[in-house]
């Protein structure tokens, strides 16, 4: 079984997918651009209302299709647009990335971040520190290495 | 039908030199940590096999596996590439087959040479060879003689090994058979074995025997007439509708086919067992279901073994190993429902119709 | 035993209910019995070998049971959680049950093991009981036997695994997983699987693969227990009922110890009490936020 890590070599560029809310995060990534602040390019982005929008599957999908790393971004606590969404999206993903490194996937993987519309310069922060993360870790392979394996 | 004789050590060199040929060979293994678990598995060596034990599983994934790719496809700028995926399985001696279990596959062999040849199917039985063994008859669950089979049933079977002292008597059933022995089996010289061995069988079928007395053949037709008798109200109440029965059982041949892409451009259409114990079965869709209680389904499955099957192919579709009352987690058990069907047909012979 | 068939009988002689579901000895193992002849009730036993979780039956999915009209439903102490869970996501109406609550001195792991509870047969879930009696029932019945054995064949289990590297557990889950053959036994057996229509059963689109493949294996049974968090009871029918023998158990019990930890919830017997995932805390730990 090829070792999680042992891709990771020079010229690779991770696959990073993220999911954003519309009011903070994904304008503060349209911040990011408008203010021209330089961060790699590696970064997908899906726009959606709200962090609690995002179903642990839609990072499990995004896994299963190719990503290395995904970015879950929304409202500060208490800045929620929709008031309270982000809260029940911490529970979720408090226990949806203790699950992953209970299966044995490397957390690390998963960021989730709050970024807020006026924080440009931390989206440009989180997209740069996971893609450098991701880097290191290689190309994440957990789902596709045993496909097609003999069974039984 | 000859009978020859096999010591243990001749099997053990027979098995090497099989494995050694790049033959698979496949036998029940017990497992080390658990061992209430065994399993039909590829063996590297002969004293890995444990013959003997009542695989939980039965035999059929190694001709119809869980899940096979039919065939790959690319897509590029509006034009698809299919891809067949090779007819040529490797060869496979399954090694303390259960009588049922080998049954089976003869039963079978008759649904996927009907209105369609499955070729992947022959292709894999073609490469196959069984050599089961006689069973003693395991427990109360066991109905095999009351379905046709019989705990000696040679059916299926290429030879059928009889443990005696020192080896084991063969008993050739076809070519294929006779030719995996080749000079390794030799002729029975001492004719007290063959007494025995039938004083074996003999023991075997009267153990199984008092679990459910034999499935009378107007039983397809009273089925077919009593499709709308109240027993099916309540038939399957317990039931939880997992399927665990069909996945386990040595008939159920239902399968899905499914179309996964990996990736943008290409993909795979892959054949995965499915049920008709689950919901999503037959679901329609405009989201009708046609079966949509667990009642219903589980009447087809009753149905499906005891009526459809044998009215069409002149067999019934179960061999009586008793899997899918050892696995139910609900305590669903087949033989005491054919049981009482059969009790309901003695009573009402006519039938109450639809 | 004898006072529970007489009161399911009195229930069902008088008309309270039209059938009630308990345990009976089938001809191999205890299984759940659905008595609606009053002169049946004697079928009904309780013993240590009982160990179904039967409030699967008041799952709405279960339309033939609920055509049999209203029931009384024989619960273990650790059974009524997911009664109390049922009534707390609105799934059944607490007023349209009788709860006949059994006293229990722990359960086997299989019900066609033998009754004796020994450290090696006892059920995870008996370690550290505290409802041996339960809490919320319309009758309370039969003795209280001796507590179970102790076992502590889980949390070592549990520690094992901690101490492994990523890698080690990976290796671990992914042998384990390739087993599943995608029957949805541990879904269709799980009382608190109550959703009419299943996501993995969605096709458009597809979220989760259908086939038996890891990649569809591992997402399957992430999703199921990240859906069981703070619902699971741990009653441990899916482990049970598994019939590729995937120690499902401990991915829910990893689940349930964060949100214990966490969100300071345990699976709870009180139907008024709030399901953690569906409530917050403005200060809730974000250590692992950025």
């Amino acid at each position: 079984m090829p070792s999680e890590t042992s891709a990771a070599g020079t010229g690779y560029e991770p696959k990073i997918v993220a999911f954003v809310c519309t009011w903070c995060t994904y304008t503060g990534a349209d911040l990011a651009g408008t203010s021209r602040l330089q961060m790699p390019s590696n970064v997908r982005v899906v726009r959606l209302n709200c962090s609690s929008r995002v179903d642990p599957l839609f990072v499990m999908k995004a896994f299963e299709r190719g990503a290395d790393g995904v970015i879950v971004s929304g409202c500060h606590p208490g800045d929620c647009h929709y008031s309270t969404g982000n809260y029940f999206a911490r529970r979720r993903f408090a226990i949806f990335r203790e699950l992953l490194d209970f299966m044995g996937v490397d957390a690390r993987r998963l960021t989730i971040s709050w970024v807020s519309a006026s924080q440009g310069g931390k989206w440009r922060d989180v997209v740069s520190e996971t893609v450098a993360r991701v880097k290191e870790l290689g190309p994440f392979n957990r789902y596709r290495q045993v496909e097609g394996a003999e069974r039984p | 039908m000859t009978i020859k004789m096999i010591s243990h050590e001749d099997l053990a060199a027979l098995v090497a030199e099989l494995i050694a040929a790049d033959t698979r060979v496949i036998a029940p293994v017990q497992a080390k940590e658990n061992p209430a678990a065994t399993d039909y598995k590829r063996i590297q060596r002969f004293e890995d096999a444990t013959l003997g034990f009542l695989p939980r599983r039965s035999l059929k994934e190694f001709l119809l596996p869980q899940s096979e790719v039919l065939l790959r496809f690319q897509q590029h700028k509006g034009e698809v590439k299919l891809e067949e995926v090779p007819l040529t399985p490797p060869k496979q001696v399954i090694l303390g087959a259960k009588p049922c279990d080998a049954a089976g596959l003869d039963i079978l062999d008759k649904v996927m040479n009907w209105d369609y040849r499955d070729e992947l199917w022959f292709a894999r039985r073609e490469a196959t060879t069984i050599v089961s063994l006689l069973c003693p008859g395991l427990d109360c669950s066991c109905f095999c003689t009351a379905v046709g089979v019989g705990p000696d049933s040679t059916r299926g079977s290429d030879v059928m090994l009889i443990p005696m002292e020192g080896g084991y008597l063969a008993q050739i059933v076809t070519e294929k058979g006779e030719a995996l022995l080749g000079s390794r089996a030799q002729e029975v010289t001492d004719s007290s074995l063959m007494a025995k061995a039938e004083e074996l069988r003999q023991a075997a079928r009267k153990k199984v025997e008092q679990n459910l007395p034999v499935v009378p053949a107007e039983m397809p037709d009273w089925l077919a007439n009593n499709f709308g008798h109240a027993y099916w109200q309540t038939v399957a109440l317990r039931c939880h509708g997992c399927g665990a029965c069909a996945s386990i059982c040595p008939t159920c041949h239902c399968f899905d086919i499914a179309d996964e892409r990996d990736g943008v451009e290409g993909g795979v259409r892959r054949r995965n067992w499915d049920s008709c114990q689950t919901g999503k079965f037959t679901v329609h869709a405009s989201g009708h279901n046609p079966r949509n209680t667990q009642n219903e389904r589980f009447r087809q499955r009753v149905m499906h073994k005891f009526s459809i099957y044998p009215l069409r192919f002149g067999d019934l579709l179960c061999t009586g190993c008793g899997r899918c009352v050892r696995i139910c987690p609900a305590g669903m058990n087949l033989p005491e429902i054919v049981g009482q069907l059969m009790e309901l047909a003695g009573k009402e012979p006519q039938g109450s119709g639809q | 035993m004898n006072e529970m068939r007489e009161l399911a009988a009195k229930l069902l002689t008088e008309g309270t209910v039209k059938v009630v579901i308990g345990y009976e000895e089938g001809p191999a193992g205890v299984r759940p019995a659905f008595v609606t002849d009053p002169a049946k009730a004697d079928t009904l036993i309780f013993d240590s070998r009982c160990v179904q979780n039967l409030a699967v039956y008041l799952n709405p999915r279960r339309s033939d049971v609920a055509k049999l009209g209203k029931l009384a439903i024989v619960v273990k102490g650790c059974d009524a959680k997911a009664v109390a869970g049922l009534v707390r996501e609105h799934q059944v109406k607490r007023e349209d049950l009788v709860i006949i609550g059994v006293r229990c001195g722990g359960v086997v792991r299989c019900a066609d093991m033998a009754a004796e509870l020994t450290a090696d047969t006892v059920a995870d879930r008996c370690q550290d009981c505290e409802v041996r009696e339960p809490k919320l029932y319309d009758y309370l019945v039969l003795p209280l036997p001796p507590p179970p054995p102790k076992s502590t064949r889980r949390e070592d289990k549990m520690a094992e695994l901690a101490k492994m590297t990523a890698e080690e557990r990976w290796a671990y889950w992914s042998e384990q997983l390739e087993r599943c053959i995608r029957c949805n036994a541990c879904r269709e057996v799980c009382p608190m699987c109550f959703c009419v229509q299943c996501v993995a059963d969605k096709s458009q689109p597809q979220w989760i693969p259908t086939s038996p493949t890891l990649q569809g294996n591992v997402m399957w049974q992430m999703t199921r227990v990240l859906h069981q968090a703070g619902r699971c009871v741990d009653c441990q029918e899916c482990e049970r009922a598994c019939p590729a023998d995937i120690p499902l158990g401990l991915l829910n019990r990893h689940v349930a110890q964060n949100v214990e930890k966490r969100f300071d919830y345990k699976a709870s017997d009180d139907p008024s009490v709030a399901a953690p995932m569906g409530e917050y805390r403005t200060d809730d730990d974000e250590e692992f936020i950025i």
